[in-house]
């Protein structure tokens, strides 16, 4: 059984360490490139959105390399992404691929979806196997979602720009060789310490910009152009709440357990939105109203035409925590250039803003 | 069915006038760019009536059959409207959610009904005679082939309708009430059909069951609410041979863009029936849309012509 499967940020290198571990085979379609995008963009109805797009530029790549079996995240959610499944499918099929199609249903089936489907895919593993394999891979995740964090506070105040996005590509591709618990730890304890002695300007107070909106634009770094990194050039810090670690520590073992993390922020929404819009609008408003003090500006990632981004869009406009949001919205026809004239602008606005604040502050005194 | 619903609690109701493009562009000033175009006009029927009442009636449907979702916008509707428009009057918000179960349900109708009485008996009468209206309202128009607006106006008893003339061609529209029966922004479509001696079918005139049956025959279970009116009516008038499909949709309507691109792609597999599909959004202009239809109509028959031919 050949599998394929799309991509969603470094997604693909737990999913390798699974099946390594599981015996099965999986075609991992190359990386997100603007020929991903162009298949795909070619073959979907044009109003969808980005995140349609690219993963189904990543199929069609994965059915070129000969999978014959594909998986689907879906959800019963209220967005486009449960539906998903059964547009891409009939893309597939009337482009002549043949294949068997798997959608696995996240929010019903939740983590023992997850195990019987690895169980049915590497051709009957025991279950220890099964469930083994599964922690190993999720421990690379939760490495590299911790490696990332420190990432995410170094490049805004490196001396040298880039050695932070250095070190994190040689992490990844040192946790993706890592066979075993032991090298694992090993490799997250010498990224972080050397992450840590990169050379700071120490006098620098990086101004810290909060990522918000979409899970999929937000994590894909193909997709938002890398945002991420143009911000840690401006000397910004750069905070977000979507981690792949952090969302399925929750949906699979805490909500079951009555924790909630996203209560915090629903409740902080409230006044806005009293419900639930499907995708990530909800949280949207949320953060936003939670992080106006912390944060000194927020960047509000959706793709195009995204429903519950939309709603979120409109309504952050009219609340009254005061902090600047930039939207920027994803598609196949964005561009560097433009993007980056923006962030420099918001960027500007921001440090002006904070000088304000200080400059009263003073006078106070 | 709101109507009586609200006029049984004895409150007065306004409705909104016709859509016309001062509301358009009022409604589309108001929010980002690329919100869609239903959401838009809605607005702008809000903005004409805030004046003119007390509250504004704005339910927030989250689904009406178990496991079938409405669409973002909908849920989010109560919510937008009261942050763009700021000035408009108080929101009756109300969430209805099968979902949730029945005590839900009538709950939120119950608490609907408290604006007006205390008193929880009326307020069933009243939703029952909603019902009734509901009910009365569907059957017109599946039994005798009435789009939403004829049997509007048949049940208030303000026109006679005559019967429809001899037929050129069967044409299904398809595609949610809301765009197929605003005439402004479809741009009197069905009339045009009409006047150009075609009959004209919609989804409403259709059963529930004939429609959920397509929709599961193409898609499986359905996952939009509105999947229906647009899979299920496609899939039955594609398969039944009407001369034409045309599938309307807006600019910027999630499930839209994939439930018709699901029709589409059915109707290039049967290869009977000629299809278009025409995309909405406020700029389109009058002229485009007539020039596609006059050749969509020279199309069929064309296509009927050389069947008569191949016959003889």
């Amino acid at each position: 059984m050949r599998v394929g499967i799309s991509h969603l940020g470094n997604l693909s290198i737990m999913i390798k360490a699974w099946a390594q571990r599981l015996g099965g085979g999986l075609i991992l379609p190359p990386a997100n490139s603007q020929h991903t995008l162009s298949l795909g963009a070619k073959y979907s109805p044009e109003g969808l959105c980005l995140p349609f797009k690219l993963s189904l530029g990543n199929l069609i790549e994965a059915c070129e390399l000969g999978a014959d079996t594909l998986v689907i995240a879906s959800g019963a959610g209220i967005c486009r992404l449960g539906y998903y499944a059964k547009t891409q499918e009939q893309i597939l099929r009337d482009l002549g691929y043949n294949f068997e199609m798997i959608s696995l249903n996240l929010s019903k089936d939740r983590l023992l979806g997850l195990i019987k489907l690895s169980k049915r895919l590497s051709n009957n593993a025991s279950w220890f196997r099964v469930i083994s394999a599964l922690r190993f891979g999720i421990a690379k995740q939760i490495a590299m979602d911790k490696i990332e964090r420190v990432v995410q506070k170094v490049r805004a105040v490196e001396q040298v720009k880039g050695t932070a996005n250095r070190l994190y590509a040689k992490a990844i591709e040192a946790i993706d060789n890592a066979d075993d618990y032991h090298t694992l730890k090993k490799v997250q304890r010498d990224y972080i310490d050397q992450l840590n002695h990169v050379a700071k300007d120490t006098q620098a107070n990086p101004l810290i910009v909060g990522i918000i909106g979409e899970f999929y634009v937000t994590l894909e770094p193909f997709s938002n152009l890398n945002i991420e990194s143009e911000l840690g050039k401006l000397g910004v810090e750069v905070r977000r709440r979507t981690f792949i670690s952090a969302w399925g520590k929750f949906s699979f073992f805490f909500n079951y357990l009555g924790l909630d993390e996203k209560s915090k922020i629903h409740k902080a929404a409230l006044p806005y939105l009293k419900r639930d819009v499907g995708g990530d609008g909800w949280e949207t408003v949320g953060e936003k109203v939670l992080h106006a003090k912390e944060y000194d500006g927020l960047i509000h990632l959706a793709p195009f035409t995204c429903m519950p981004e939309i709603v979120a869009q409109n309504i952050m406009s009219s609340t009254k925590e005061n902090i600047p949001v930039l939207t920027i919205l994803c598609d196949e026809q964005m561009n560097r250039t433009g993007m980056l004239t923006r962030l420099e602008a918001f960027v500007d606005l921001l440090k002006s803003r904070r000088r304000a604040r200080n400059n009263t502050q003073h006078k106070g005194r | 069915m709101w109507k009586t619903f609200f006029e049984e609690l004895g409150a007065e109701v306004v409705v909104s006038p016709p859509t016309t493009q001062v509301m358009v562009s009022e409604g589309s000033s108001r929010v980002v760019a690329d919100t869609c175009l239903p959401v838009k006009v809605f607005l702008g029927h809000v903005l004409s009536l805030v004046d003119k009442c007390d509250y504004i009636f704005i339910p927030a449907v989250r689904s009406v059959k178990s496991k079938i979702y409405n669409c973002s916008k909908f849920l989010g509707l109560p919510d937008m409207t009261k942050a763009v428009i700021p000035e408009s009057p108080p929101i009756l918000d109300i969430e209805i959610d099968v979902n949730k179960g029945k005590r839900h349900l009538y709950q939120a109708i119950y608490k609907l009904g408290r604006h007006f009485t205390w008193n929880p008996f009326k307020v069933r009468q009243a939703s029952l005679a909603a019902w009734q209206a509901h009910l009365k309202y569907r059957q017109l128009m599946s039994s005798q082939g009435l789009t939403p607006p004829q049997a509007i106006a048949k049940m208030t008893g303000e026109v006679e309708l005559k019967a429809p003339t001899s037929t050129q061609a069967t044409i299904a529209l398809i595609g949610h009430p809301y765009i197929l029966y605003d005439e402004h922004i479809s741009h009197r479509l069905i009339h045009r059909l009409e006047q150009a001696d075609n009959k004209v079918l919609t989804p409403e005139m259709l059963t529930t069951e004939e429609l959920e049956s397509a929709t599961t025959r193409l898609v499986g279970k359905a996952h939009w609410t509105y999947e229906d009116e647009v899979v299920g009516a496609g899939v039955h008038y594609l398969e039944t041979r009407v001369d034409g499909v045309i599938g309307l949709m807006t600019f910027g309507c999630g499930p839209d863009s994939q439930m018709m691109d699901m029709v589409h792609r059915r109707a290039a597999k049967l290869r009977a029936t000629t299809f278009m599909s025409l995309t909405l959004e406020e700029h389109t202009t009058e002229g485009g849309v007539v020039t596609r239809l006059e050749a969509f109509l020279d199309m069929i028959n064309r296509r009927k012509r050389r069947q008569i031919e191949v016959c003889v």
